[in-house]
């Protein structure tokens, strides 16, 4: 086995659905349900059924998937935190695992003493961190934590901590789990960096999160776990592409009948009435229903990842009892080729007389976006057609 | 790509996860992490230093409180035979060794659970948890010794020549404290009860232990089993006779002792190795 290789073959884990805490209260609390006649649904819940993962050393791979898909559970079995219920996993060479950096910290130490005792978790020793000590604290930009309980830090000072002296071990293989997420977008941007710097020197990265920008940015392959199994294993885009369709197709089913004022039917045109086109107009037709005379300030969203919109467009007007039609029309459309999806709201500060929700999707033909290099977190797609000039001066 | 309807709902049953142990490499990756060991007791006793007012005194309190007691009761109501010696010199010769123990057995057994933040989300040799908590044990030991050269001269009685014997002693002292440390800490990973029974057996270990009396109340021909079953008794023994008497080990009963010593850290490593599969999924 190569260093930097991993393979796990088979991968089956279980926990107990119902953790059997050994503690007496607990002993008792199950007496007294079963004394109620409410029988104890224990029994196992599958985290992970028949995984496959090979990864080739230097690939760099994205686990994506809904919380409680098993990611992290993957995750702890690469790192040899956990064990497999049945399966092989080999992984060849040094692993460097950061699944929730915060946990190795001390929050009555201070961060210089935390440095040492994380890197020592890691299995940097203590003449290297010596060593590298101030390359550290600048990294993480932890000047002001250096002399002072860790309790007194800010959380996202926390992750930095961790992260910095993660970044400086060398392991042959490198487990991300969404350690990211907290800490600010500079910060995230330098740690995107810095994983792109080990991606380069040969390091296998395996990167847990649900940012999926992030993972697109850093990751050349992806793999989809969907309730403990793998759904899909490919190239990131596609894989990727494939996800947030389920993930927004979900969100639409989950459409709640609640709210005043009903979406009765959606139109999206194009020029005339065909499939929209890009930086061409485009028609949004909303038949509204309201009981009762309203004034509603409506709002109108379009995006491609859920609920974030790439642009949002609000009207106020009074809306009559009985139904009535909403036109909307953009003169230029600013999207690239590719699906996307209609929001609408009528949100107040009290009540929501329509929740915001996705109320149709529609296709856009026209040319594709220019790609974005890795390294560089994904904007929300707009089309922008600019003139270029290059003139030595 | 498979279905998910379509996939089995259970692995294979030849496929089910075993962990292989081998002797040799595990142990060579806990020496390997030794700074580990260092650093995790390094936290434990900052921590302690920090929140305690009293701090490093506590190290020492404890066992001096238990000397003084005893001297006080135990001298004046029970006449204990100590071969000549100042009675405070022979019972905190035998509270050394059983805090030592106690300590590691009560916070070594629980070190899996109170790190199990790190025990779920960082690899390292599990072992190195327990043995943590036995480093810090032998520092507080280390500080309560200094006391007994007080004692010393205070009492105006001065170690004999014999006191070379210590470190043959001491191996006993730590192979039988691991061991039982080890079985604890796996075991009370998955019966947390133990948590709560656990300091009312070590109560009960002070005075099934010769502390705050002799070898001798034991009638002769029970010693060997004695020791068998307790070999801190031996090892106790041993201190008094090598340091206060200037007599080497009774070997009769040291022998007993380092064996059961011996197996119970080979069974208590093989527990240890048995349950650690299911540490991080309980802890």
């Amino acid at each position: 086995m190569r260093d930097g290789e991993i393979q796990a073959a088979g991968i089956w884990k279980r926990f107990r659905a119902d953790r059997q805490r050994m503690l007496l209260r607990d002993q008792l609390d199950r007496v007294k349900r079963r004394l109620r006649g409410r029988s104890n649904a224990h029994g196992y819940r599958w985290a992970l059924r028949d995984v496959d993962l090979a990864v080739g050393p230097g690939e760099s791979i994205g686990l994506i998937g809904p919380n409680g898909s098993g990611k992290t559970t993957m995750l702890r079995l690469l790192a040899k935190v956990m064990y497999p219920y049945a399966g092989r996993v080999a992984v060849g060479g040094r692993v460097g695992a950061l699944i929730d950096v915060r946990a190795g910290i001390h929050p009555d130490l201070t961060g210089a003493e935390n440095v040492y005792l994380y890197g020592s978790l890691l299995g940097v020793s203590r003449r290297e961190v010596a060593r590298r000590f101030d390359e550290i604290v600048a990294f993480g930009e932890l000047e002001t934590a250096i002399d002072r309980q860790v309790k007194f830090s800010s959380s996202g000072m926390h992750v930095r901590l961790g992260f910095a002296i993660a970044a400086f071990t060398e392991p042959d293989v490198l487990l991300v789990d969404e350690v990211l997420a907290v800490g600010d977008a500079a910060f995230q941007q330098k740690c995107l960096d810095r994983m792109r710097a080990v991606l380069a020197q040969g390091t296998t990265v395996v990167f847990v999160s649900h940012d999926l920008q992030a993972v697109e940015s850093i990751c050349e392959r992806a793999v989809w776990l969907r309730e403990g199994v793998v759904e899909s294993d490919g190239p990131v885009r596609q894989v990727l592409g494939d996800y947030r369709r389920t993930v927004e197709q979900a969100a639409e089913i989950l459409t709640p009948a609640l709210g005043v004022v009903r979406v009765v039917k959606t139109e999206i045109r194009g020029p005339g009435g065909d499939t929209p086109v890009s930086q061409r107009p485009l028609e949004v037709k909303l038949l509204l229903e309201s009981p009762e005379p309203l004034w509603a300030a409506m709002s109108i969203g379009v995006s491609e990842g859920p609920a974030t919109p790439i642009f949002l467009l609000g009207h106020e007007a009074l809306l009559p009892a009985g139904q009535t039609e909403l036109r909307c029309e953009i003169p230029f459309l600013p999207l690239p080729r590719g699906r996307f999806y209609l929001w609408f709201g009528i949100i107040e500060s009290t009540r929501d007389l329509v929740p915001w929700h996705p109320v149709g999707q529609f296709e856009v033909l026209g040319p594709e976006l220019t790609p974005t290099p890795r390294g560089i977190l994904r904007m929300a797609p707009v089309q922008v057609t600019p003139t270029w000039e290059v003139e030595q001066r | 790509m498979t279905q998910a309807s379509t996939r089995a709902t259970e692995p294979p049953p030849d496929t089910l996860f075993r962990l292989k142990v081998r002797l040799v490499p595990a142990v060579r990756e806990v020496w390997q992490r030794r700074e580990l060991v260092r650093t995790l007791a390094e936290r434990d006793l900052r921590v302690r230093y920090k929140q305690a007012f009293l701090g490093i005194a506590w190290s020492i309190l404890t066992p001096l409180a238990l000397m003084v007691v005893f001297t006080v009761f135990f001298q004046r109501v029970a006449k204990v035979d100590t071969g000549g010696a100042p009675y405070a010199l022979f019972t905190y010769l035998g509270l050394l060794p059983w805090t030592f123990f106690s300590t590691s057995v009560s916070q070594g057994g629980q070190s899996l659970v109170t790190n199990n933040q790190l025990v779920n989300k960082v690899y390292c040799p599990r072992e190195v948890f327990p043995l943590a908590s036995m480093a810090v044990a032998a520092v507080d030991t280390l500080l309560a010794t200094l006391v007994l050269g007080l004692l010393f001269a205070i009492t105006g009685f001065a170690p004999k020549p014999t006191t070379v014997w210590v470190p043959v002693l001491l191996v006993v002292q730590v192979a039988f404290t691991f061991g039982v440390t080890l079985v604890m800490s796996a075991v009370l990973v998955f019966l947390r009860d133990l948590r709560h029974v656990l300091p009312i057996i070590l109560q009960l270990g002070l005075f099934a232990t010769p502390v705050a009396y002799g070898m001798d109340v034991v009638s002769p021909q029970l010693q060997v089993l004695y020791s068998a079953l307790n070999p801190l008794a031996a090892v106790i023994d041993g201190y008094r006779r090598t340091v206060l008497l200037g007599l080497p080990p009774d070997w009769q009963l040291l022998g007993p002792g380092a064996v059961t010593s011996a197996l119970l850290l080979a069974f208590g490593y093989v527990v240890f190795k048995r349950l650690e599969p299911g540490f991080a999924d309980y802890a």
